[in-house]
């Protein structure tokens, strides 16, 4: 049984895609699946977990669109071993085919394909690599788990959860045929949870292939990238300050944002805060906004419903300050501060900028 | 008014703390209306007179400076606390008012375990006091769907009503005392006692005044036993009102008391319970709480009742409890609904109203009819009796409309005030009260004279009475 | 602003030169539910039975981008005819009665269970929630057989079951491309759309031609307009089409059979945390107190 990591080089969220794959590869298998594959010849180690040296065993296909960013490409792959194919940018449905040209779908013995069983297929988190992993599992009779937030190998079955129930619950499943085809939950980046990995050390490209040829009329034409509207990424934060109602008003929530920024925090607001203009949308933090995970996450007035929680939930450290301690944002919190919020905030930059001239911390999100 | 605006604001000044003087341009546009106005709050297009401040009042001694101030100086003052009102209330009629606000004074002076009472300034929202009761088993029977927003203070001032108010009564039946204070800086104090035969109740002079006559700074209220764990919930889909009128009429008259007693109309069901309703069916919904004996009998007693209709069709209770416990509207379900409202453009309008068991019916059919006939651009007209009486029972008509070829400003001329008028004039021509909890406000104060008819002498007589400059929210309950 | 129906008036021809098929889940309103009701999910299940249904968020997108294709086609002389689809039981009967009112030209539901076993008891649970495979197998083979649809409309992911797959998997069955989070749609021939969508790399635009999945996530539109009553009487004549699946040749008990992630149990997530209440005199003391104890060595590390 073999495994293949599948990073989409034509894009420029290549690096981050590596850096989630290799944090999911660490962290991301279960318990079980080390003792199963421990009792299976060669281990978790041929299956993809961590060698003792600390590099990933397995192999990496990269899929590129430009000949001249092949050697960075390479060196993101979390596997020692690389294959590269040239293919067209935003098409993962010609991706597919490349993969299955590859071998993905079948026991492959020629030369230039990926060789043996592929029993796992991991893709990365965002639209891409759902669509890879289902439209893969389509074509071969294997099964899919997108959006995955843990996996456990077994010797015949998957086992793997996501979040269903719009959040409200996690699911358990159980993928029955191979190829297990799996794309990972988004929130697996390299945050405070999961410490950035090295990749391995050195790489060995077994094969380069060229797939763009047999040039078909493309469907989508004149793409054109649009400016994301917002400088700082919430998602990135690693300090976050969100306002919610019950900041009150649009002046107050002003003043959380200032606050925020003496502090070097990123500001995000809840759903009632931006739907009442106090921010703007781009500010939104929960469902249908940005979905964070701070090292450390102030949350202002908000009283915690279930939308904010889901996008402050993996943050480390959640200080909340509400006068309300009655609001379910007391159970979401480390530590709780029962008192105007927008008082305490601008007490509390005040207390940092002063550190920060003292030569303290100096924190910069 | 005798002062210029800047006069108003240094006024004010060097009565309460400076800070406490808000006269950022914003705020007053938001607090120169209320969800009268709300297509128009929604798409920020503002069309009343901007106050001249918003005052933060923070103790009684305040308030009555500030009163006394604005009462010599003739400047509109217009009571505010948790700001849900829907009729205009909080509008300001005039330019260069001031906007008391006693969402400051909110701290719940003393809860009485033992002698079921329960003290609080104005400015607590009803949410909190429930909240801090409910830990000592303790409930203060009112439930009204602004419950997470509203203040008590204003509850009062607009004669509120809760969802359990067929066995809790309404505000007027929970209020024990209250403090309040009159434009010229008195302050009434009536005392908390469980009953008295010593003239007429004054309370009553208070409790309804939606700031037209004293600005209430403290009520004192019943609290109840709380059993949750005993709730019964009853729910039957039927074809017509009529029978679900007749089916609420029987049980009140046998004299039950379920704490919720509630019709639905085919449209209004729509809305709730299309999940286990037919299209064209209504729903008839009952709670009975209490000691488990008492609920467990009315229930029973409720039960026996409806099945003496055979029209009525009893479906799973936990359609009605699911429904009942997600029924208050917090800051999430508001801003969701302006949302949905900036982007269709389809607006919701409500409409209560109240007559005995012999109009009802009648009520509720000709002014549906009659809007579904003279009002364009109408997407849905219902409605449901949701607080019934030993002589009669309300209805609270629920209406959606498409704002067609008309901006934000116009959607009260073009739809709304002409709803209200056919609702207000079918009611009255069956001898019902055009108001049975949302106060009059400025939406319904053109009809207050024939609401009242000769005993508006009463009314107007309190007015001159209390407030002879007219100061008290100018356009609420008394036309201008 | 034209609130009610599409205006048929600018239609150069009966024929339609883009046939659009607008797919749509209603699901328990989860929102409605209490902790005590998600808390006894690890024991065997959520009961959404009681809840009421909304229009899942991401299909509500989809099913107004539709009408706003529809009529700015219609004056660029392109006439689009909307189909509506829902896999579900008699409760989605409700929303298909709006989108005809609203001018949808055929509505349709596939009730989700094998020809005959459909349950009559209205609000019962559809028991597809975690078979992707087989709603999307009902869809694709509607658009090919029924519809002839040239573009398949629909939200990107829809709960209980979240899998996220179903746009993809009709688009490999009907062998089109197809593109996610799409935000806004835009026609520019009877051929050709203008569409805006969230790459994982950000927001783009491009130019489709030819037959494609629209996959709905947070478009700015994200409400479903309102037809009148009049709207509403005009086309109360107009049948809600019933489907079984058999008919479109979809073996709901055989396709099920065929599901390979298959859902073994749910878990609560729990939020909790510890919640230590700082205390202090002012807020100058509790953020003394909050920096000193917690914040100064966290935000060391940051």
């Amino acid at each position: 049984m073999r495994f293949v990591v599948v990073l989409d080089g034509t894009v420029t969220t290549v690096a981050r895609q590596a850096r989630a794959l290799a944090a999911f590869l660490r962290d991301g298998l279960g318990d079980a699946s080390v003792e199963l594959a421990g009792v299976t010849e060669g281990g978790r180690g041929e299956l993809g977990g961590v060698t003792e040296r600390g590099e990933l065993a397995g192999e990496t296909l990269v899929f590129y669109a430009d000949d001249g960013d092949k050697r960075r490409l390479v060196d993101l792959a979390p596997t020692r071993d690389v294959r590269l194919v040239k293919t067209t940018a935003r098409r993962p449905d010609l991706m597919v085919d490349d993969l299955l040209a590859l071998g993905a779908g079948a026991h492959s013995t020629g030369p230039g394909t990926l060789g043996g069983e592929i029993a796992l297929i991991l893709t990365a988190g965002g639209a891409t690599g759902a669509e890879l992993a289902t439209r893969l599992a389509c074509r071969t009779g294997g099964a899919v788990l997108t959006d995955a937030l843990s996996i456990e190998v077994g010797p015949r079955e998957l086992r793997g959860r996501r979040t269903v129930y719009s959040s409200h619950l996690r699911g358990r499943f159980a993928l029955t045929t191979r190829p297990w085809c799996v794309s990972i939950d988004a929130s697996w980046n390299d945050g405070p949870r999961s410490p950035s990995l090295k990749p391995a050390l050195e790489h060995y490209v077994l094969s380069d292939t060229d797939e763009t040829g047999g040039a078909q009329a493309t469907p989508f034409e004149d793409i054109e990238l649009v400016a994301a509207p917002s400088t700082d990424d919430l998602a990135e934060s690693r300090f976050l300050v969100v306002a919610g109602y019950g900041a009150g008003s649009r002046e107050a929530t002003k003043r959380i944002a200032q606050a925020a920024r003496r502090m070097g925090a990123g500001f995000g607001a809840s759903r009632p805060v931006v739907m009442n203009a106090w921010a703007p949308l781009d500010r939104l933090i929960g469902v249908s906004g940005t979905r964070t995970a701070p090292v450390l996450c102030i949350v202002v007035g908000a009283s915690g419903a279930p939308a904010l929680s889901w996008g402050i939930e993996r943050a480390g450290f959640i200080v909340a300050i509400n006068p309300d301690d009655h609001a379910p944002i007391v159970r979401d919190s480390d530590a709780l501060l029962l008192d105007d919020g927008v008082a305490v905030i601008e007490e509390l930059a005040e207390i940092v900028a002063a550190q920060r001239e003292q030569g303290g911390a100096a924190p910069t999100a | 008014m005798d002062l210029s605006r800047e006069g108003v604001v240094d006024g004010l000044q060097r009565i309460v703390e400076p800070g406490d003087v808000i006269t950022d341009e914003k705020i007053l546009i938001e607090s120169s209306v209320d969800n009268f106005r709300k297509l128009q709050n929604i798409f920020g297009v503002h069309t009343m007179p901007v106050p001249a401040a918003v005052v933060m009042a923070r103790s009684t001694e305040k308030v009555a400076a500030i009163l006394r101030f604005a009462d010599r100086h003739g400047i509109n003052v217009i009571p505010r606390t948790g700001g849900t009102a829907t009729e205009g209330g909080l509008e300001s009629a005039v330019p260069d008012s001031i906007v008391i606000d006693g969402s400051a004074m909110n701290e719940v002076v003393n809860i009485d375990a033992y002698n079921m009472q329960a003290t609080c300034q104005c400015g607590v929202p009803l949410q909190v006091l429930e909240d801090r009761v409910r830990e000592l088993g303790l409930t203060t029977g009112h439930s009204p769907q602004s419950k997470p927003v509203a203040h008590m203070g204003g509850l009062v001032a607009t004669r509120s009503i809760g969802q359990f108010s067929t066995l809790y009564g309404g505000i007027e039946d929970m209020v024990v005392g209250l403090e309040a204070v009159f434009p010229n800086g008195a302050v009434t104090r009536i005392k908390n006692v469980p009953r008295r035969a010593a003239g007429p109740d004054i309370r009553h002079v208070v409790i309804g005044n939606e700031g037209a006559l004293c600005f209430i700074t403290e009520v004192t209220v019943k609290l109840f036993p709380y059993f949750p764990e005993n709730n019964v919930f009853l729910g039957y889909t039927l074809k017509d009102m009529k029978t679900g009128f007749e089916a609420l009429r029987a049980v009140m008259v046998n004299g039950y008391k379920p704490s919720v007693a509630r019709v639905y109309d085919p449209g209004d069901a729509g809305l709730h319970f299309s999940h286990f309703v037919a299209d064209d069916d209504c729903v008839l919904l009952f709670m009975a709480e209490g000691p488990a004996g008492i609920a467990k009998a009315t229930a029973a007693g409720v039960e026996g009742i409806v099945a003496a209709f055979p029209e009525c069709t009893r479906v799973d209770s936990a359609y009605i409890e699911t429904w009942f416990n997600d029924l208050c509207w917090g800051p999430d379900k508001i801003t969701a609904e302006d949302e949905r409202i900036r982007q269709t453009r389809n607006v919701n309008r409500t409409t209560e109203i109240s007559a005995d068991w012999s109009s009802i019916n009648d009520i509720y059919q000709a002014a549906r009819a009659r809007i579904i006939e003279e009002i364009p651009d109408i997407t849905m007209m219902g409605g449901h009796s949701s607080h019934s009486y030993i002589n009669g029972t309300n209805m609270y008509f629920n209406y959606f409309f498409n704002v067609v070829d008309v901006g934000p400003a116009e959607e009260t001329t073009k739809y709304y005030l002409p709803i209200i008028s056919i609702i207000c004039e079918e009611t009255l021509k069956r001898g019902g009260s055009i108001v049975h909890h949302h106060g009059i406000g400025k939406a319904r104060a053109p009809w207050v004279k024939d609401e009242y008819g000769s005993s508006y002498y009463i009314l107007e007589t309190l007015k001159q009475a209390f407030d002879p400059d007219g100061i008290m929210n100018k356009g609420t309950i008394f036309p201008l | 602003m034209g609130m009610g129906g599409l205006n048929t008036e600018a239609i150069p021809s009966q024929m339609s030169d883009l046939r659009v098929l607008a797919c749509f889940k209603a699901t328990p309103d989860f929102e409605a539910l209490r902790e005590a009701d998600w808390a006894t999910a690890a024991a065997g299940g959520v009961e959404t039975r009681y809840v009421r249904r909304v229009l899942n968020c991401f299909d509500e997108s989809a099913l107004e981008l539709a009408l706003r294709l529809s009529e700015t086609a219609a004056r660029r002389g392109v006439r689009a005819e909307l189909g509506a689809l829902s896999v579900g039981g008699r409760d989605v009967e409700p929303y298909l009665k709006t989108l005809v009112a609203l001018g949808y030209e055929r509505a349709t539901r596939v009730p989700p269970e094998a020809a005959g076993g459909e349950s009559e008891v209205a609000g019962g649970e559809s028991g597809l929630d975690f078979a992707p495979g087989v709603v999307a197998s009902i869809i694709a083979a509607y658009a090919q057989r029924v519809a002839h649809s040239d573009l398949v409309v629909l939200g990107w992911r829809s709960g209980p079951g979240d899998s996220g797959t179903v746009p993809f998997r009709v688009a490999e069955a009907l062998g089109w491309p197809c593109l996610t989070q799409v935000t806004e749609v835009e026609p520019l021939s009877d051929d050709r759309l203008r569409v805006a969508c969230v790459a994982d790399d950000g927001p783009l635009r491009l130019t489709l031609r030819g037959p494609c999945v629209l996959a709905v996530g947070n478009a700015v539109v994200s409400h479903l307009r309102v037809p009148t009553l009049k709207d509403r009487l005009a086309r109360r004549h107009r049948p809600i089409e019933v489907l079984a699946a058999a008919d479109l040749g979809v073996d709901i008990a055989a396709q099920r059979h065929r599901e390979t992630c298959l859902p073994t149990g749910f878990e609560t997530i729990d939020r909790s945390r510890r919640g230590v209440v700082i205390e202090g005199q002012s807020p100058h003391d509790k953020a003394q107190t909050l920096f000193d104890s917690r914040l100064r060595d966290i935000m060391e590390t940051l």
